[in-house]
């Protein structure tokens, strides 16, 4: 479990063409941690807030 | 037998009595008959073409216009469904589906929960046998400018733009009807807000509900000319039953129960503080029905199946918690180390979903070529491939056999993948 906590979202790569394939964000300090895997689609709430996050001049952590 | 013929009044008393005019229309307690047969001036008319027009049925406040079926705009207005939890403290979505709550400038959290009713409670008898319940904290610090308590209820756009209702007209209406109780006795309020363009809301009181009491509200909301509500899958209009605010968002100077453009600050006019100051008060709220239409009817029971299927499209998970060897979903290896789950969701979702997982140390175990991987959570999902029907989510650093078959199985008790597509 290595998720950051500042950025607190992190990018994440699919093995089969080493495409970004979603950004990932962890709530929660303790067992069991939240884990969300946000798709890039507009209409999902969760990726709006990542945008407006972006948008404030933060950038998230680079894929492994 | 002989015919009774006559015109003007057959007889008379009082108001009423039977009428023909010289055109052969008759009329009962009609003293001007407007159809073949007029009953009550207009109340029920039969013809000329045959054709039988009821105004209003009083008995059963089914009105012209109303649907039959699937009146209620609302979802989960009888808080049944609670896929998350049945409690939480959570600002956002975490206890009954679809109702969003949010709270801030507080001294100690409350707790949002989905309670049973029983036989003494109003709503119980017409077949509401769940609530939903704010418990407030101790707000030792009294009700400070930024405090709010609210519960919302965020509807598609598409759902009312094609609701029936001339949203752009003030003599078309909508219907917001619900139960409450409350265990201060004070002034309430709540508002409806769109979500569109420029965005207007119509702030309304509930009264002074008296302490433990349960108490219908009914409010009819016209359209207006301003108002925007586009035809797509985005949040287009919000309910707010009830909220609790600081007077940072309250103005004692807006007009209750009018469009007017929104503000933040506008949201109610001040607060009375007594519910936000006494340690444990309570709020319940149930029967929560929005319907096309300028009477509140019957609360509209849904089945458990249906009202689940209508609070999956914007929150479902792969299997329930279940602890060890819970069975998930199937998956392919891909590689040596990648293996691609694949969840169909149980209908198609408002959105392309974001995976919500709870994890922690092996939670998780995937099963292959005779032997399994035991890790904390699955790596995310793919976006090139995720629609709102389903997703592939992936497992990568794991030891497997590349092209074989496998499965997923929850190894604690508290794993569990979900999906969420919420406004």
């Amino acid at each position: 479990m290595a998720y950051p906590t500042d950025p607190i979202y992190k990018l994440q790569k699919e093995p089969i063409y080493g495409k970004v394939c979603a950004v990932n964000k962890q709530i929660g300090d303790s067992e069991p941690y939240r884990v969300l895997s946000i798709p890039f689609e507009e209409a999902n709430t969760d990726y709006q807030e990542y945008l407006a996050w972006v948008a404030e001049g933060n950038t998230a952590e680079a894929a492994d | 037998m002989s015919d009774i013929r006559f015109e003007g009044w057959l007889h008379r008393s009082g108001t009423g009595g039977v009428y023909q005019d010289s055109a052969g229309n008759v009329g009962i307690a009609s003293t001007q008959p407007q159809t073949r047969l007029d009953i009550g001036n207009g109340g029920f008319q039969v013809g000329p073409t045959g054709i039988a027009t009821v105004t209003t049925i009083n008995t059963t406040n089914l009105i012209n216009g109303t649907p039959l079926t699937n009146r209620n705009l609302i979802i989960n207005g009888a808080m049944h469904i609670a896929q998350r939890a049945t409690s939480s403290t959570t600002s956002g979505y975490g206890d009954v589906d679809r109702w969003q709550h949010e709270y801030a400038g507080n001294d100690e959290a409350p707790t949002f929960a989905q309670v049973s009713l029983t036989t003494s409670d109003t709503p119980y008898t017409l077949g509401l046998t769940k609530a939903f319940k704010i418990t407030n904290g101790n707000q030792t610090s009294g009700l400070q400018a930024t405090s709010q308590i609210n519960f919302m209820q965020p509807i598609e756009a598409q759902n009312i733009r094609n609701s029936g209702w001339n949203y752009k007209s003030s003599s078309s209406y909508i219907t917001l009807s619900y139960w409450v109780r409350a265990s201060v006795t004070q002034e309430y309020h709540g508002f409806v807000k769109t979500a569109d363009g420029s965005n207007y809301a119509y702030p309304f009181s509930l009264g002074t509900l008296s302490a433990n009491t349960w108490t219908k509200i009914t409010k009819t909301i016209p359209g207006n000319s301003n108002l925007q509500i586009d035809d797509n899958n985005g949040a287009g209009f919000q309910v707010w039953p009830v909220a609790f605010y600081g007077t940072n968002y309250t103005n004692d100077s807006i007009t209750e129960n009018a469009w007017a453009a929104w503000a933040s600050g506008n949201r109610s006019h001040d607060q009375t503080a007594t519910w936000w100051t006494t340690n444990d008060s309570t709020f319940e709220i149930t029967g929560v029905q929005l319907e096309l239409g300028s009477v509140a009817t019957p609360f509209e029971h849904y089945s458990y199946g249906d009202e689940l299927a209508r609070c999956q499209r914007y929150f479902c998970k792969a299997a329930e918690k279940g602890g060890s060897d819970h069975s998930v979903a199937l998956g392919a290896n891909y590689s040596g180390s990648n293996a691609f789950i694949h969840v169909t969701f149980p209908v198609t979702m408002r959105t392309t979903p974001t995976l919500d997982q709870l994890t922690g140390t092996n939670y998780y175990r995937y099963f292959s070529n005779g032997g399994y991987e035991t890790f904390d959570d699955m790596n995310s999902l793919d976006t090139a491939t995720a629609t709102p029907e389903g997703v592939e989510v992936l497992k990568s650093g794991i030891s497997i056999t590349q092209g074989s078959a496998g499965f997923l199985r929850y190894q604690h008790a508290s794993a569990e993948i979900r999906f969420t597509a919420e406004l």
